[in-house]
């Protein structure tokens, strides 16, 4: 006979937020799984309201200290958009930069920082150094390269003071952005080793048949712009999330699970951008990704962390590009006048898509406003991945069994503060 | 030899600014200000030889009380609380001893808060205390 057997972890570590796993088992049977996320919710949505549409950029950046950028271009993108608006090619190109610099500094520290003690048996990355001092080098140095293209782009590299609604209030000048690139190009070639690096780890027999939603841009790999595609067939306009998705509050999480609607769960991220857009890399990620082992696609949520090394490759390729293809815009922003309408917005954050809609009144203030961060998204994937993981391992001890799972829900760098910004509270009176 | 002292702090919560207003009376050395105490104090140090840190602690000891701390003899003591998006002082001297990259000389200075509320007002045994530590730091 079996007895019920419980794995509860109160505390995720190495993960952005408060945010805890609570799993019951009758021999290899889950009677219950639960992903909770418990950081206190931070309406933002609710306190955006009656804000001057202009303050978007400045007061989302505050949900993450970690991808401010990803909020700042979702909330401009969904500005501009109701404004009828597009930027021009240069523009476009600063903000491909700084979103990039994002992308290096926030996967340089999930790569090494978060996820690579997890494959070799570590803590933290503190415990990891002393064996692995280049490692962790590698990734400090990496993580800063990010940071001082955030702060030369953004004014400062945490909760950047210089994105604006139509562009930015300072553009660069060409000479300023050349000075970066001799440690761009030391990045570039750090990319390349780290992807080496964990290629070489090793990964759970584990893949999973998942609904991949990311963005698609006709001429690039999708960073701050596109429509929104999945390989079951979903290929629509920003406008239209609303349309095909939609959020619902389940009681042991403070942040809304999506769903695709008729299907279900979706997953948001690193393995989905590259299984949809692989196509799209630049030479040196594709063959990095190629020498990693990597097909076009890729379906084990652990090798996130290779993927990860390939979009670091991509991320510093493509600014060396777009820095030396840069000519200094004449203006650093276009007049933006979304008044009277409703727009909508979304870029690919580190951590996949993240979704903004706002409406604005005829003075120019937010009435309504939905954000729907990556993590929300991949909430149900998560839970479907730690169900589905047990099968089969059930049988691992507790600790062995608590330290693959807790490794499985850090495959998604979810990032908890982002995505508890949010709670729907209804009373009901009879 | 070359002196560094790093004020830690937030200038908007009240006494947690205590190290900012060292490094803003510490006369005899390069003095720089940073909110986070995390991951990049390991390059704001680089070539220094005799870094001073000093930061707002938390201990429950009576306002205004001062730490001393080596750690180049013995880890940092730490709390139960640590931002999810960066490391603490003393979990960035544990990196930067494993990394071989402690100054040469080193020493940390904990200023106790009495309160760390939304605000710019210090508690007077905190201003006492600030006084003292950037005196001790200018006479050594």
């Amino acid at each position: 006979m079996s007895t019920d057997r419980e794995i509860a972890v109160d505390y995720l570590a190495r993960v952005e937020g408060e945010g805890a796993m609570y799993l019951k088992l009758r021999g290899d049977e889950v009677l219950d799984l639960q992903f909770k996320i418990f950081e206190p919710p931070r309406f933002f949505e609710a306190f955006l309201r009656g804000r001057k549409f202009w303050e978007v950029p400045d007061i989302t950046a505050r949900i993450c200290g970690i991808c401010p950028i990803a909020y700042q271009t979702s909330s401009c993108n969904a500005m501009e958009h109701a404004s009828d608006v597009e930027l021009g090619d240069q523009l476009k190109a600063l903000r491909r930069m700084i979103y990039c610099g994002e992308w290096i500094e926030s996967h340089g520290l999930h790569v090494f920082f978060l996820h690579a003690p997890d494959f070799l048996g570590y803590q933290s990355a503190i415990d990891m150094a002393a064996d692995h001092p280049d490692a962790v080098q590698m990734g400090l140095r990496l993580k800063k390269v990010g940071n001082t293209l955030m702060t030369l782009l953004g004014g400062r590299e945490i909760h950047p003071i210089n994105i604006k609604v139509g562009g930015f209030y300072r553009v660069p000048s060409k000479a300023e952005l050349q000075a970066l690139v001799p440690e761009l190009e030391w990045a570039l070639g750090a990319a390349i080793e780290t992807t080496q690096f964990a290629a070489g780890l090793d990964f759970p027999d584990f893949e999973r048949d998942y609904e991949f939603v990311a963005m698609r841009h006709p001429d690039e790999y999708a960073v701050a712009e596109g429509r929104i595609i999945s390989n079951r067939g979903l290929d629509i306009a920003v406008e239209e999330w609303p349309d095909h998705f939609e959020e619902s509050h389940v009681e042991w999480s403070n942040a809304l699970h999506a769903r695709v609607k008729e299907r279900g769960s979706y997953h948001v991220g690193p393995l989905a951008r590259y299984s949809l857009n692989s196509d799209q890399l630049t030479p040196l990620a594709k063959k990095a990704a190629a020498d990693a082992g990597l097909g076009p696609t890729c379906a084990n949520p652990f090798k996130s962390i290779v993927v990860r090394a390939v979009e670091l490759v991509f991320a510093c390729e493509e600014v060396l590009r777009l820095i030396d293809q840069y000519e200094q815009p004449e203006e650093p922003f276009l007049e933006v006048a979304p008044h009277g309408k409703t727009g909508h917005g979304a870029s690919e954050a580190p951590r996949g898509l993240l979704y903004h809609r706002y409406s604005v009144d005829d003075d120019g203030l937010i009435t309504d406003a939905q954000i729907v961060p990556p993590t929300s998204q991949n909430q149900l994937s998560i839970e479907e991945d730690l169900r589905t993981y047990v099968v089969g391992r059930a049988q691992l001890p507790d600790d062995d069994l608590q330290w693959q799972l807790e490794q499985a829900i850090r495959n998604y760098d979810p990032c908890i503060s982002c995505a508890t910004h949010f709670l729907d509270l209804t009373v009901e009176r009879e | 030899m070359t002196r560094l002292v790093i004020g830690l702090g937030h200038p908007f919560r009240c006494d947690d600014a205590a190290g900012l207003e060292v490094a803003n009376r510490v006369q005899t050395a390069t003095t720089h200000q940073n909110m986070t105490g995390s991951y990049e104090l390991m390059d704001l140090w680089e070539g220094a030889d005799d870094v001073i840190i000093v930061d707002a602690t938390h201990s429950n000891s009576p306002a205004g009380t001062i730490h001393r701390f080596d750690p180049r003899t013995r880890p940092l003591p730490t709390g139960t609380f640590a931002s999810t998006h960066a490391i603490g002082v003393a979990e960035t001297l544990e990196l930067a001893r494993r990394l071989d990259r402690l100054p040469p000389k080193l020493a940390v200075y904990g200023i106790e808060a009495g309160s760390f509320a939304t605000g710019t007002d210090l508690t007077p045994e905190v201003v006492a205390a600030i006084e003292t530590v950037a005196k001790e730091i200018d006479n050594a």
